[in-house]
């Protein structure tokens, strides 16, 4: 059955079984190319295609997904998100929308990226190999070499009259090579992501993962104790999507955020600044509306270290008497709504990279964090995290530092920004996008030694 | 699902380029999830998710393309584009399939599918009740049902034609303990590749919702652990994923193939201590990372890693396997249709050794005693891992003293597998659902108590 008939039976139904429904139907397509020592490795491409179902009952919703749309599934549906929403029992009210008076313009579709054929995109992957193999004589061997591409398109349409549609593409692709001294040995990728072919610097990409390869090499731990803390931006991004879990008011009306009722108050340092914008021209996680079709807008959420707002939807604004933000979530047509928030980032300052080192002085610039997914807890703050970085001395960056940790608290972070810098860099986008300036901490406990 | 002649059709299809080697790979997948917050059902839900994903090798390269549109036509057009960006060299040859019945040695008893939603809600509420009856101080349960039943076919120019049923079970359990503003969390989530009757058999959910509490109540309780070098001695269970980690990954052939590892030719060699045996089982009934078949449709096997400390055998996917002129292990798994499969980790322990548990604490120097363990990750090419400690205690004096929170585990795989000098007796296996190049797929860690003479510790 072709889409819109089938959208169109599936909402039939649902209203004749005396309920308002809601269908979420994505489409999209992928393709990805790795390559190594010169040769196309593995070429992945992939068309696909899905629906999500939701109804509203007796103010609970209920979901239900498919990826064949066929009268068998047209069935499973209906039954299964009413069944589904029957077993709800949440005290909290859930809402469907009608749909905003109007959205903003964006235009995050390029066809440029579904033009570049296959050929010239293995190409590029070649290519990045190549440079990342000429740029330093210890970087013998690449990891790992690949350029993706993908479009997305996503309508949202219900019985109260919600029609709205929004679609994206994206080009990137990552280089992650191995440096090798003598006994030393370490690793350093980057990735590059963008929706404007023309601006795929490859040369920059490569070098940078060289770099970072190469710059590491001979890393050794540094004694153990409190140290005043450069975390460079794409750590800082890093740490800030781990634990953007915070700003949720659905978190913090369960008390799984201690930011519960913080609003109007000092919650970081005065000089930090963090923006919510679905809005941003170059993002494909910018959308004109939200999970639950809102009309979206760009707003601080942190204005000089004051917290303005929580990241609200329908369900949650209404339990806290305000107004949504726009920030409801549904990470695929399966999922149902949440809350996250779309390009959220620090807002840089005009103080460069240079101008932070000499700040910090004495102290350690950190580069590399991992074990996010286990050494972070998002509900208490607490990290403690494997590192990477350089020791500073002076204002200059000094030698390799490797197995350390770095420790601390998120929410006692926020307050010991000292600075912001002028840098900012988004990381991979996904349902969010997240990004950083690199942030001058106060002290971070380390331990090595 | 689908029939022998149009597989063949498909088959043939993917071949007509020249690629060596073709595979069909559908699948049809129900799913039920389930989540109650604060004593309240807050979500449940259904999806279906049907697709096929179509492979071509040429030599070494591979083409994979995947597809929701599983008629006849839609994968002879998904086998047309795979074979499009193949350049092979192949000669044409016939393709008959044989159907292969696989024994199946995972019974069901119950469909997840099948139960009603108020059984499921009523093992959710009694999790809530469990955890919420350990201690006053907590405030906030999180519990969750989750279960699948995938359906899959696998058919190969080799001829194969053959299929499997897969279905899993597992609860959520994530307890929050308050006090005056501080906070922290303990988790369990047992599961089974079982129907829904794995909670009242293999399973005790409202044991694992009372230890989640513990654990949550007595890290609220708990200082920071300090940081350095230290003996670290790791309780069986979860602990396990020290080796999934630091030496499981880095033995995967996607790793070795390429020389990406610490441990690429060093078969026949002492990677790790003496007392150190471990083994990557598929086999054993209802496991939560067994299978009867691999996703490329090779039995699953039982396989030595490392034999007192020697390496043994590496975990060996079909294309790794031609990189590596070795045959496949039954190793080869993805998350689903729409990944390519790679060699990955089933149910993978170090074997029970012959130290006794109470003398392993008790001749410990001062340092951690690691009860109860988080996640972690690693770098396969320099060996580098990290991990979370959900539960530590000091142990001083032969004692195990007072509890501490914050604590992470970092070293290389290499360093650690020699270092450890004590093997306990009891070995334990958890649930884990482990993430790489071809997707999440669920796997058990396991371990009896072991200790490690010396690595660095995280914390404040």
């Amino acid at each position: 059955m072709d889409s819109k008939t089938f959208i169109n039976e599936l909402l039939r139904r649902g209203a004749d079984r005396g309920v308002a429904s809601e269908v979420c139907y994505e489409t999209g397509s992928s393709f990805e190319a790795e390559v190594k020592n010169g040769e196309l490795l593995q070429y992945n491409v992939s068309d696909s295609a899905g629906l999500g179902f939701r109804v509203l009952k007796d103010g609970h919703t209920g979901t239900a997904s498919t990826q064949i749309l066929d009268d068998e599934a047209l069935t499973q549906l209906v039954d299964g998100a009413l069944e589904n929403a029957a077993l709800v029992e949440s005290k909290d009210e859930q809402f469907m929308f009608p749909g905003s008076e109007s959205y903003p313009e964006l235009n995050l579709y390029n066809p440029e990226i579904e033009a570049i054929p296959a050929a010239d995109k293995i190409d590029m992957a070649m290519k990045l190999e190549k440079l990342a193999l000429s740029i330093d004589p210890r970087v013998k061997q690449v990891e790992g070499c690949s350029v993706f591409s993908s479009s997305e398109e996503r309508r949202m349409t219900n019985t109260l009259g919600l029609d709205v549609t929004t679609k994206a593409s994206l080009l990137g692709g990552y280089v992650s090579v191995v440096a090798r001294d003598g006994e030393q040995v370490n690793t350093g990728t980057k990735i590059f992501f963008t929706m404007n072919p023309a601006e795929v610097d490859l040369e920059a990409v490569a070098k940078a993962a060289v770099s970072e390869a190469v710059g590491g090499l001979g890393g050794a731990p540094v004694e153990s104790g409190k140290y005043r803390v450069l975390l460079r931006r794409d750590v800082a991004g890093v740490m800030l999507s781990t634990f953007a879990g915070i700003f949720s008011a659905d978190n913090a009306q369960r008390g799984l955020s201690r930011l519960k009722g913080k609003e109007g108050e000092a919650i970081a340092a005065d000089c930090v600044t963090i923006m919510d914008d679905p809005l941003r021209p170059d993002s494909p996680s910018s959308a004109p509306f939200d999970g639950e079709g809102v009309a979206t807008w760009a707003k601080p959420i942190v204005e000089n270290g004051r917290l303005n707002t929580l990241l609200h939807n329908l369900k949650t604004a209404k339990k806290q008497g305000v107004t949504t933000t726009a920030n409801a979530c549904r990470s695929s047509y399966a999922a149902p709504v949440g809350i996250a928030p779309t390009n959220f980032f620090f807002v840089p300052s005009e103080q460069d990279f240079d101008a932070l080192l000499s700040e910090l002085g004495d102290g350690l610039l950190i580069t590399d964090l991992q074990g996010m997914h286990a050494g972070a807890n998002a509900i208490t703050g607490d990290f403690s995290l494997a590192a990477k970085g350089f020791t500073v001395e002076g204002g200059k960056i000094g030698r390799a530092v490797s197995q350390i940790t770095v420790a601390g608290n998120y929410y006692q972070l926020l307050k010991d920004i000292e600075a912001v810098g002028a840098d900012l860099e988004f990381r991979v986008p996904g349902t969010s996008c997240f990004g950083s300036p690199s942030l001058l901490i106060k002290d971070l406990s380390v331990a090595g030694k | 699902m689908l029939t022998k002649s149009t597989a063949e059709s498909v088959l043939r299809e993917a071949l007509r380029t020249g690629g060596d080697f073709a595979e069909l790979f559908c699948e049809d997948r129900r799913s039920g999830g389930m989540s109650l917050v604060d004593g309240h059902v807050e979500t449940a839900s259904t999806v279906r998710r049907h697709g096929a994903g179509i492979r071509v090798y040429s030599g070494l390269n591979s083409v994979y393309v995947h597809t929701n549109d599983t008629s006849p036509s839609g994968l002879i057009a998904s086998a047309r584009k795979a074979a499009d960006a193949v350049r092979g060299s192949a000669t044409p040859f016939d393709i008959h399939l044989t159907r292969a019945l696989q024994k199946n040695i995972h019974y069901i008893r119950e469909m997840p599918m099948d139960v009603e939603g108020a059984r499921k809600a009523k093992l959710l509420r009694d999790c809530d009740l469990a955890a919420k009856a350990v201690s006053p101080e907590i405030s906030q349960v999180r519990a969750s049902l989750t279960h699948w039943n995938s359906d899959v076919l696998i058919a190969n120019s080799e001829g194969l034609f053959t299929g499997d049923t897969r279905v899993y079970s597992r609860v959520y359990i994530n307890a929050v303990a308050s006090k005056d503003g501080d906070s922290q969390s303990g988790r369990e989530a047992p599961g089974a590749m079982m129907g829904f009757e794995v909670f009242s058999t293999k399973a005790d959910p409202e044991e694992s919702a009372r230890v989640a509490a513990q654990r949550a109540v007595t890290m609220l309780h708990a200082d920071a652990c300090p940081a350095g070098r230290m003996p670290v001695v790791i309780d069986g269970g979860f602990g396990g994923v020290i080796f999934h980690e630091a030496c499981g990954h880095s033995l995967e052939a996607a790793a070795v193939a390429f020389g990406n590892s610490e441990f690429t030719g060093k078969l026949g060699q002492a990677i790790a201590a003496p007392c150190v045996t471990a083994i990557d089982d598929g086999t054993i009934a209802n496991e939560w990372g067994s299978l009867n078949i691999d996703d490329e449709g090779n039995p699953t096997t039982r396989l030595v890693l490392i034999e007192n400390g020697i390496l043994k055998n590496y975990m060996v996917d079909r294309l790794n396997g031609r990189r590596m002129g070795t045959p496949s292990t039954g190793s080869g798994r993805r998350q689903d249709y729409t990944y390519a499969p790679t060699s990955r980790m089933r149910n993978t322990y170090i074997a029970a050794g012959s130290d006794d548990e109470a003398e392993i604490i008790a001749s410990c120097p001062d340092g951690l005693y690691a009860k109860s363990m988080g996640g972690g990750s690693v770098n396969p090419v320099t060996g580098e891992f990290n991990f979370a400690v959900d539960e530590g205690y000091l142990i001083r004096n032969g004692k195990i003293d007072v509890p501490v929170r914050g604590a992470s585990l970092i070293g290389r795989g290499s360093e650690i597998l020699m270092k450890i000098d004590r093997v306990g007796r009891n070995m334990r296996m958890a649930q884990g659902m482990c993430g790489a190049s071809s997707g999440s797929v669920p796997v058990n860690v396991g371990q009896p108590m072991i200790r490690v003479t010396d690595i660095t510790v995280g914390g404040r």
